[in-house]
């Protein structure tokens, strides 16, 4: 056993981050996970084709000599753990075929194209369940399949201002800002994945399949639900609020002396307390502004001067790990390389060092979650651009070297952009 | 309850006292599970979440802990603990949120209640999860957001670290519990008789999970990505007219077909400007021309001509204008509870044979206490009237 998905099969057309994201957690979770790119159009996250390679990709530990710019893009091999790949080209009658022949053997198919497209194509839900009558289909596109804005397209950088979430990231005062990655990719990417599982466990109990209509401005939403219910029940339009709670106080991000940054916050009176005792201002305690959390909260810029002026003379790591054992909330504010190279993320198996044939060797951000009874594990990296093609099509359908050769003449498919 | 939901006949005990365990337990009970959310005598943590509407009930809880009953029982004194314990030998999935060493002190740790129930799903879903060096460590959205690298690239280079704003982890954290534990109801199935196992969820992980393409960026490159010096139009929100407006642009027919809308022709045309990588080493050549001119629209005017060009665009919107969206009330975004209360949104996704429902707004506290004691602990009147003398249970 190999996690909880194991023995179903997925044929996606993921790309990009929210439905890779959704496919790679089944993925990684124990399903059998086939990529269907565009023959000579590959997944957008794999970069275009004149994208120069950068020196450090290509001096990488573990490099191969000769890289293919479509196989070394981060974020392609981010999120696309565990999965095969193959190329189809299905703007042709041919490509189409095979892609149908092998919808009876799949369990779910997914795909992120603008609502459209999978009909333009002929394969979309109503299609598919002619082929299988209990296949699951999944669609994650930006405004879901039906409603005014439906053939609009969206990437996360317009979903985040659309979906109301940019309105709510900023500091206060400010302007509203997007997340420093597209953060709705991913939101919509959690919501793909526990659709798609709802969806299995309901054609287990009945052997019914069903169509799931994701949008991705509905999935910020859903994450930023409380908001809009606040404006619904109380007619407040929330703002912006920098690393505020809108209950709790002190609750920020403090400079620290070498030059980092930590963050810290009390949400009970005993970690108000214990966070004075770290900081040795017993004043604190008895200054009736900060007597309980309501009036540190009513007199919070001024809580916020004399945290700062104390953290300031702290360094980071060293504070963040008094002020935790001694049970305030805080932590160490890390980039990524401290991320990749965090020790207690490691022996957790979270991060883990990826090797890839092309990029080299690399730690990544693991499996999100740990089952006692099935298990999960990382068993593939990104595949390449169409690397299991002549495989999976062999294993599944039966094709041979010659019926596969003349597929490849034919351009049906292949690797790298049509030539 | 549809009889066609997901999850019917799946029951499930809420302990958890953290948002991420209330949004868990929303989902499980949204596709069609029996949750029975046994609170502490202080009620629920959420309760206590600012803001507040008249009757001083927090919107927050309404938010997660709607669609499931509400027992009050005291985990402070012994028979409550057992009153859960005995609960907890009837059902499919337990959701806590407690350290092992907390659930272990009340008996209550995956290892004890296999002992009264080996199908059961227990899944415990934490900061920092339940093992290694941070597991005893309090977190919460802001350090996940810390520890996971968000914060460092949120925000401006100038300015703090930025957090995601509101609950994110704790959404983010319960939607992976949820999909989890229904694998594991999915193995279980598989066997005979039914096991169950231990589903661990890190909130942090789980960020970080959501932060993989920025780590594995970095790794590449070699360079962290830094927080903006300012924001752009390729990177966020700019000024508009009336508000603020995102056109990151991908594609080169997006750019093509922005940039003749703003009357910025020369950039359209000129073919080294249809690639992200071009535009993103020459951002200083066209940055501020094109904002001059965006900042002559309304945002809602800009968002429907590009929108009839098929163009991404995005105008920011806020909670009230969203509330009020022509596309949103198509689709049927907002809907009230079957018992009646204010407009919820939701869900993340549709799903056409096993919609998600909504049943009944969040539970005032305890108000299903003797009920749930019946249903789910098979106590009888006596028994009930006991705990609720003993004030074990309210």
């Amino acid at each position: 056993m190999s996690g909880p998905f194991d023995g179903y099969r997925g044929i996606v057309l993921t790309q990009a981050w929210a439905g890779s994201y959704a496919t790679q957690l089944l993925g990684m979770l124990g399903a059998e996970i086939i990529q269907v790119e565009f023959h000579g159009r590959p997944d957008s996250w794999r970069g275009a084709y004149d994208r120069p390679i950068p020196e450090t990709v290509a001096n990488a530990p573990g490099a191969a000599e000769e890289q293919h710019t479509w196989n070394v893009n981060p974020l392609y091999n981010s999120v696309n753990l565990n999965k095969q790949c193959i190329t189809l080209d299905l703007t042709e009658p041919d490509g189409v075929d095979i892609f149908r022949r092998l919808v009876p053997l799949a369990d779910f198919v997914a795909e992120n194209f603008a609502p459209r497209v999978l009909g333009n194509l002929g394969i979309d839900y109503e299609a598919l369940r002619q082929i299988k009558s209990d296949i699951i289909v999944c669609s994650l596109s930006a405004f879901g399949n039906n409603g005014p804005w439906r053939d609009v397209p969206g990437i996360g950088g317009t979903i985040e201002p659309i979906s109301g979430m940019s309105s709510l990231l900023g500091y206060e005062g400010g302007p509203p800002l997007n997340s420093g990655q597209m953060y709705p990719d991913a939101a919509a990417g959690l919501n793909g994945f526990a659709g798609i599982v709802t969806a299995l466990m309901h054609r287990e109990m009945t052997g019914e399949g069903q169509y799931i209509d994701l949008s991705m401005q509905e999935s910020s939403l859903a994450f930023i639900g409380d908001a809009l219910l606040e404006e619904r029940i109380i007619g407040n339009v929330r703002g912006r609020l920098g690393n505020r709670h809108m209950t709790f106080a002190p609750h920020g991000i403090y400079a620290t002396a070498d030059d980092k940054w930590i963050a810290l916050a009390a949400e009970t009176e005993e970690q108000w307390t214990a966070l004075c005792g770290v900081a040795s201002r017993e004043g604190w305690r008895n200054d009736i502004r900060f007597s309980d959390n309501a009036t540190r909260k009513a007199n919070e810029d001024a809580l916020d001067a004399e945290i700062c002026a104390w953290v300031s003379g702290q360094k980071r790591d060293e504070l963040a790990k008094r002020l935790s054992d001694a049970g305030v909330i805080a932590a160490p504010v890390l980039d990524a390389h401290e991320v990749a190279g965090d020790q207690a993320l490691r022996e957790r198996g979270f991060i883990v060092d990826v090797d890839h044939p092309e990029a080299g060797t690399h730690p990544q951000s693991g499996i999100p979650v740990q089952l006692s009874g099935t298990p999960a594990a990382i068993r593939r990296h990104a595949p390449l651009q169409g690397q299991h093609t002549q495989e999976v099509l062999e294993r599944l359908l039966d094709i041979d070297e010659d019926e596969y050769m003349e597929l490849l003449n034919r351009r049906i498919t292949g690797a790298g952009p049509i030539k | 309850m549809t009889k066609n939901a997901a999850l019917h006949g799946i029951r499930v005990i809420d302990l958890s006292t953290s948002v991420s365990g209330a949004w868990c337990a929303r989902m499980l009970a949204d596709f069609g599970a029996d949750v029975a959310m046994f609170e502490g005598a202080d009620g629920h943590p959420a309760r206590r979440l600012a803001p507040f509407d008249d009757d001083g009930n927090s919107v927050i809880a309404e938010y997660v802990l709607a669609n499931r009953r509400s027992a009050i029982v005291d985990l402070e004194l012994s028979e409550g603990i057992e009153a859960v314990r005995t609960a907890v030998a009837g059902v499919d999935v337990l959701v806590c949120s407690g350290t092992q060493r907390e659930m272990e002190a009340l008996g209550l740790d995956f290892a004890s209640l296999r002992q009264l129930n080996p199908g059961v799903v227990v899944c415990s879903i934490t900061p920092h999860g339940s093992t290694g060096t941070r597991a005893n460590h309090p977190g919460n959205d802001l350090t996940t957001a810390a520890l996971s690298g968000w914060a460092s690239i949120n925000g401006l280079a100038d300015q703090p670290p930025l957090k995601p704003s509101g609950l994110q982890s704790s959404y983010c954290a319960g939607t992976i519990a949820y999909g989890s534990i229904v694998g594991a109801l999915l193995a279980r199935r598989k066997q005979t008789p039914f096991q169950g196992q231990f589903i661990d969820v890190s909130e942090l992980e789980v960020m970080a999970s959501t932060f993989g393409p920025a780590l594995l960026t970095s790794q590449y490159q070699r360079e962290v990505q830094p927080r903006k010096a300012k924001v752009d139009m390729s990177t966020g929100p700019v000024p508009v007219k009336d508000g603020h407006f995102a056109l990151t642009i991908s594609r080169p027919q997006f750019w093509r077909d922005a940039m003749n809308v703003l009357g910025l022709d020369d950039l359209a045309e000129d073919p080294r400007w249809w690639t992200s990588w071009y535009r993103k080493e020459h951002a200083d050549e066209y940055v501020d021309r094109a904002q001059e001119k965006l900042a002559q629209w309304n945002k809602m005017d800009l968002f429907d001509t590009l929108a009839a060009l098929r163009v991404i665009a995005g105008p920011v919107l806020e909670t009230d204008e969203l509330a009020d969206n022509v596309h949103l009330e198509e689709r049927g975004f907002f809907r009230t509870p079957d018992n009646g209360g204010p407009e919820y949104p939701g869900p993340g996704f549709k799903m056409s044979a096993t919609p998600a429902d909504l049943t009944r707004s969040a539970p005032s506290p305890g108000n299903h206490t003797a009920e749930l004691l019946r249903d789910f602990a098979g106590l009888d009147k006596s028994a009930i009237d006991a705990l609720l003398a003993s004030g074990a249970a309210r």
